[in-house]
């Protein structure tokens, strides 16, 4: 061996390694610095979340499905602890409705808008074949309007929507929990009833619109948050009905989320059992229209089940639990989180150079190569059998599988909705337990006035009754 | 490298568990190569505890454009010179001589105890630094030339003759103990 060689060898020896006193008193150093400025850094800045949440697409769905539960948290308005009469006549008469009709026209502002959206929403519920939407988008800035078809399909399990504007369709398959819960709203009013009389309302004095005499219900009930995921910080909700008919001819909604979001909404132009065939609920999409590309993915699952397996990927992802689980929160975390993967593919094509020679399999070892992140080696196992498509359905595939894969995160979220909308009181301990504390509490619901189950934070669950969880509170 | 981004990008949400990972992770090398340039143990120490707090303090701002071993290893290489000067300014104040303060022994004599090494040691520290830190960031760092050259604000060719050069004074240095 060559002189120079040796001297290198040697000076590779030359390791130096802290005894274990020196680096723990070195660790405990660093981390006590890393709380302090953890502290200073919680109480002097405020994230630019319109930044983070509307780059993402995501974030876009789930703003959007916020706005879903708005339109339906608003119909089991009709309800009340006080005697009831008036609206128990409404619901009898809305019971006997097999299919109507209503239009209505939201605003949404706020932080999680990138820009006021107005809406104006052309809605059809059948008990029998399920709910139609025309759904038009416009941006108050250029005028310009989109335009979305939806579909509601109980019996075949299926949500679709059709966009004319690209020619494009999704359709997305849904499970048993919400397809009876569907059911529920659909055609189970008494279920309805049930969870609304659980809310406080004042009647309002009568008065004529349009020529007609109505008689007002409101309600700021705080449980109605909970129909958003508790974050909104008021919500009223007028309901007119026709003194004669007792049947609803007006309703108005405002919703009020901080600085993330304020909904405002009229629902008008009811139409009460209006005659509908199965044919109406038949989307029809022509032929020159393509799926896009998440057509298929499933929608989030609402199961605890479903919201371990979210917690648990989330965890895997990021070392840590959501901070919490109320829609707006979550959508921001997640949008952050899918944002990083995005940037990580991005610099690996850039690192890779021109792939335009490649094949699709090539491609796929090739990141499966490059990456140190088990989501992104799971995303290239799972997208095996590619070497026949052409680079755009690659694409198409890719960001499918990606929808599929980071789908158990919404259901996170779905099912803390669920937990919050049935009322079984829902605490959430994600800023202070972590994947770790498997001795301490996650999450928490009641199940019965003396029965709790209980998720730990290494994300096995208990069901406690409510001795056993007074002594665990202890 | 998808690891350290997911990593940085805990720890710019706070998570405590990711920046222990960081230090777990990195310390070690960080250490080594600290005590490699400075020869001396607690500088070392304050050193890499320096640049572990930095790193906390720009974590939010970080773009990482390398891998996250580079960047702080990077880091330690920035610190070990300033800290070099400090120390020479303050040695020349008290001292003017370059030698070693007493009691300040180097890791390599410490922790190793071994003969040949701590001849290396020696050796090390009478080469100038700046072929020095060639070598220890080439051998430890791991760095290319490029990466030298760039900290060192020279060219790759000069960098590559620094290691060269430092590596035939350690010879001359050792030339009776190491054998062919």
């Amino acid at each position: 061996m060559k002189p120079a060689e040796k001297i290198e060898r040697l000076i590779k020896k030359s390791r130096y390694k802290a005894s274990p006193d020196a680096y723990n008193k070195a660790l405990g150093s660093f981390l006590q610095a890393v709380d302090e400025h953890e502290r200073q850094k919680s109480a002097l800045t405020e994230p630019n979340i319109r930044r983070i949440i509307m780059k993402h697409p995501i974030t876009k769905l789930a703003a959007a499905a916020v706005i879903i539960i708005a339109v339906l948290a608003s119909l089991p308005f009709i309800g009340g602890k006080k005697s009831g009469i008036a609206l128990a006549q409404v619901l009898e008469k809305i019971e006997q409705a097999r299919a109507y009709m209503y239009t209505m026209e939201m605003k949404m502002t706020g932080k999680l808008m990138p820009f006021a959206q107005e809406s104006k929403i052309l809605a059809t519920h059948s008990d029998d074949y399920g709910v139609k939407w025309y759904w038009e988008n416009t941006d108050p800035n250029t005028g310009k309007t989109t335009s979305l078809q939806v579909y509601l399909l109980p019996e075949k399990k299926m949500a679709i929507t059709i966009m004319p504007e690209t020619k494009q369709y999704i359709r997305m398959p849904f499970g048993d929990e919400l397809f009876t819960r569907m059911k529920q709203q659909n055609n189970d009013p008494s279920e309805m009833i049930r969870q609304i009389m659980k809310c406080e309302y004042t009647e309002l004095d009568r008065t004529v619109i349009d020529g007609v005499e109505v008689q007002g219900f409101r309600t700021t009930d705080p449980d109605f948050k909970g129909a958003l995921g508790s974050d909104a910080t008021s919500i009223e909700l007028t309901l007119w009905v026709d003194v004669e008919t007792r049947l609803p001819v007006l309703m108005e909604m405002d919703i009020n989320s901080g600085e993330q979001m304020q909904v405002t909404g009229t629902t008008y132009d009811f139409r009460w059992n209006v005659p509908v065939q199965a044919i109406d609920f038949e989307p029809n999409i022509p032929e020159d229209f393509k799926p896009f590309s998440t057509d298929g993915v499933m929608m989030p699952g609402m199961t605890e089940a479903d919201a371990v397996e979210g917690l648990r990927l989330f965890a895997e992802m990021t070392g840590k639990y959501p901070k919490k689980l109320n829609m707006m929160d979550l959508a921001q975390e997640i949008a952050a989180l899918n944002n990083i993967l995005m940037e990580e593919l991005k610099k690996l094509k850039e690192e890779m150079g021109d792939t335009t020679e490649m094949t699709n399999e090539e491609l796929r070892n090739a990141v499966m190569k490059k990456t140190e992140s088990t989501f992104l080696k799971k995303l290239m196992e799972d997208m095996g059998g590619t070497t026949e498509m052409t680079n755009e359905e690659f694409r198409n595939a890719l960001m499918k599988k990606t929808m599929e894969i980071m789908r158990p995160l919404q259901s996170i979220g779905f099912f803390y909705m669920t937990l919050v909308a049935d009322k079984k009181e829902p605490v959430y301990y994600g800023e202070s337990v972590g994947p770790d504390d498997a001795d301490k509490v996650l999450l928490q619901w009641k199940v019965s006035d003396d029965h709790y189950r209980v998720i730990f934070g290494d994300l096995t669950a208990e069901d406690l009754t409510a001795e056993q969880w007074k002594e665990f509170e202890k | 490298m998808i690891q350290d981004r997911l990593l940085i990008f805990r720890c710019k949400n706070g998570c405590r568990a990711a920046f222990r990972r960081i230090y777990e992770m990195y310390e070690s090398d960080l250490r080594t190569l600290a005590a490699n340039l400075l020869d001396d143990k607690a500088a070392a120490e304050d050193v890499v505890h320096d640049v572990f707090v930095s790193f906390l303090k720009v974590v939010d701002r970080l773009e990482l454009r390398s891998s996250l071993a580079g960047y702080l290893k990077t880091c330690v290489a920035n610190r070990a010179r300033d800290y070099l000067r400090t120390r020479q300014r303050q040695t020349i104040a008290v001292n003017n001589a370059e030698q070693v303060i007493p009691g300040n022994d180097g890791p390599v004599r410490l922790v190793i105890q071994s003969e040949e090494l701590q001849k290396l040691g020696f050796a090390m520290s009478k080469i100038p630094y700046e072929q020095r830190e060639a070598i220890v960031l080439h051998l430890h760092g791991q760095m290319k030339f490029k990466t030298i050259a760039r900290l060192q604000n020279v060219s790759i060719k000069t960098a590559h003759t620094r290691y060269r050069a430092g590596l035939d004074g350690l010879k001359l240095i050792l030339n009776s103990e190491v054998q062919e």
